[in-house]
């Protein structure tokens, strides 16, 4: 019974200890905003960009680079803020695909354009 | 051409959740590509033609019209029940140039810029900075834009600098869908643009000082605030303490403004006699629920610019003393959610020692302040000699009728000409509160009657005071803006039908104005 609750909580520590979220947010320019977005959290009133997937690495790629395109909610083309999470999940897919299957989950604010 | 978007909505709510306030039809207009209408003034010339066209569409539908920013108010100033209209996205900034100044201009064109109504605090410090410049002030803050900061009288806490309409050198609004619609105002004594460059915006040219006060702080009932020509100076830098010092030094400098006589010095800013120099920025910081016999105290000092100087991030972005809001959140964080319960802890709670000293620049000592949640904010303007006075009794107040989740500080700003503007003695001390929303319990009154009862105890105590246009108050206080302003309220009024016609006087008012009597 000690055995199984020990293991209870090293998962748990584990999980908890392995999510976290890292915020990048440029000291210059201002964010895009979106009036008619809903959110509440630290990014109310701004345009946010959100992925969430799994990315293919193709055996032969050396690393992958994910591409910030000019849209709607990106018109500049040019990041002010990002935030990356990584979880236990994540790393474990990523470690018994040897690295093939990469989790991505980020939100993202671009910059607001310059007229 | 500048295309609109509009969404059908039933509400809309401020940043910080003051509202939701009812809400028909939101509009976003942004401009015509560079690629596409490369020329600047092309592009704010165009984008104009398209805000007088959805005025004509809200006039023929019979509804109201506002403008808003960043939606950084506290309470229904920036709403109105019909159509609003974000202009975030109309960011447009040019220089004026030696050839476009008036020639009475006593102003030095290199420090004058045209900055177009969506562009917030840190976009201007940041073009400006790109051409050695600064704003003299600014909201201590960096998220407003600039038409919302001057409709409402945002203000830092610079005393002998003012608030951010004192350095409004001439305003370009859009008063109504008709050709001759768009006016240029600035004031007759003091002239800065020529007529011939105020013709390329398509507008026309009104000089009179009456109008253009009034206009300046206009609470969004003077038009759409297209263009906004400020007057920057030479970029400096400043040099930022934050210390713990007695409450009763604290208030003595607040109540005489005397610095070269104070007890309270920082060495290292003394003139060659050994006394304490003025500040450029003066802020104290009060929790009114603890006994302790000091204070914390933020001053700046301003200085030339000269590089290399210490990365100012490290400190700024950890310091508690910066927004209030952000300081009582902070303090706040680790209590439990019932105010009761929080409220007891903040009676032992002391505001943290500290010892800060930080150089940067205006717009990186105040840079940005992330979103709190909800959250409420009072502030009070008074005449400086009244500081203590005001505290004592509003602090008696929360304490004794509350408790009220949240904390104080005391700015001081110099005298504003605007009409209405809040800082009219001749250094206001703007006394706040700042703290999260509540819900009225059996015990704890509600942020309205809290309201009312620190105007009741201010007008009891023959305490002449104003009230933050674009924070909480008790607005539909009978006879509150006479009380605040007297006659000047109704100079305001004069001039607003000076330059509006009734219908637009009727599209440009919101419940606000109606509620405190000024449409």
């Amino acid at each position: 019974m000690k055995q199984i609750k020990f293991l209870l909580f090293t998962i748990s520590f584990l999980i908890l200890t392995s999510c976290y979220s890292v915020r990048l947010r440029n000291v210059n320019g201002a964010p895009q905003l979106d009036p008619f977005s809903e959110r509440d959290d630290y990014y109310r009133g701004m345009a946010v960009i959100e992925i969430d997937t799994v990315i293919n690495i193709k055996l032969t790629s050396k690393d992958f680079t994910y591409l910030i395109k000019e849209n709607d909610v990106c018109e500049s083309g040019k990041l002010n803020m990002i935030e990356y999470r990584n979880t236990l999940g994540s790393l474990f897919l990523s470690a018994i695909t040897f690295g093939k299957k990469r989790k991505v989950k980020i939100k993202y604010v671009c910059e607001k354009p310059q007229n | 051409m500048a295309t609109t978007k509009s969404k059908s909505l039933k509400e809309w709510n401020t940043l910080h959740k003051n509202g939701p306030f009812p809400l028909k039809t939101l509009y976003q207009t942004k401009l015509e590509g560079e690629r596409l209408m490369p020329k600047k003034l092309d592009r704010y010339n165009d984008v104009a033609l398209e805000i007088q066209r959805l005025i004509k569409e809200t006039h023929q539908a019979g509804d109201g019209f506002r403008a808003y920013g960043s939606a950084w108010s506290m309470n229904n100033i920036a709403s109105n029940k019909d159509r609003m209209h974000f202009n975030g996205a109309m960011n447009l900034s040019m220089p004026i140039l030696d050839h476009n100044c008036h020639k009475d201009s006593n102003y030095d064109p290199s420090n004058l810029f045209l900055f177009q109504c969506g562009n917030t605090i840190k976009e201007i410090s940041e073009t400006l900075a790109e051409n050695g410049k600064s704003l003299s002030t600014t909201g201590a803050s960096n998220g407003q834009t600039i038409a919302g900061c001057i409709s409402t009288g945002v203000h830092g806490s610079a005393l002998d600098t003012g608030a951010v309409q004192d350095y409004v050198v001439g305003l370009n609004l859009i008063i109504g869908p008709n050709v001759g619609d768009i006016v240029y105002i600035e004031p007759a004594s003091k002239p800065a643009l020529s007529n011939d460059f105020v013709t390329t915006l398509n507008t026309r040219v009104i000089r009179d000082d009456d109008l253009f006060y009034a206009a300046l702080v206009g609470l969004g009932g003077f038009g759409f605030i297209h263009g906004i020509v400020v007057e920057a100076e030479p970029i400096f830098l400043l040099k930022r303490y934050v210390k713990k010092i007695s409450k009763s030094s604290a208030f003595e400098l607040a109540n005489t403004m005397d610095f070269k006589n104070s007890t309270f010095f920082i060495p290292e800013e003394t003139d060659e006699q050994g006394n304490g120099k003025r500040p450029y920025h003066f802020k104290i910081f009060i929790n009114q629920y603890s006994n302790d016999p000091n204070c914390v105290v933020e001053l700046m000092y301003k200085k030339p610019y000269k590089e290399p100087y210490p990365d100012p991030f490290p400190v700024i972005k950890e310091s508690l003393y910066k927004d209030l809001i952000f300081l009582f959140v902070k303090l706040a964080e680790n209590f439990p959610k019932s105010i009761p319960w929080l409220v007891k802890r903040l009676r032992k709670t002391i505001l943290p020692e500290v010892n800060e000293e930080t150089t940067g620049m205006l717009k990186e000592i105040f840079w940005d302040a992330p979103y709190q949640g909800p959250a409420f904010a009072c502030s009070f303007g008074i005449h400086h000699k009244h500081s203590e006075k005001a505290m004592n009794l509003l602090g008696d107040l929360t304490r004794n009728e509350g408790p009220i989740p949240g904390i104080f500080a005391l700015r001081f700003v110099k005298q504003t000409k605007a009409t209405l503007g809040f800082t009219k003695f001749p250094i206001t001390t703007m006394i706040e509160i700042d703290g999260v929303l509540w819900k009225k319990t059996k015990k704890i009154m509600s942020l309205e009657e809290y309201s009312k009862r620190m105007v009741e105890v201010l007008k009891e105590n023959n305490i002449p005071f104003t009230i933050h246009w674009g924070k909480n108050n008790a607005w539909d206080f009978p006879g509150l803006v006479n009380l605040m302003y007297a006659n000047k309220a109704e100079d305001w009024k004069e001039q607003r039908k000076k330059l509006l016609s009734p219908e637009m006087q009727e599209m440009f008012s919101n419940k606000f104005l109606k509620t405190v009597g000024l449409a």
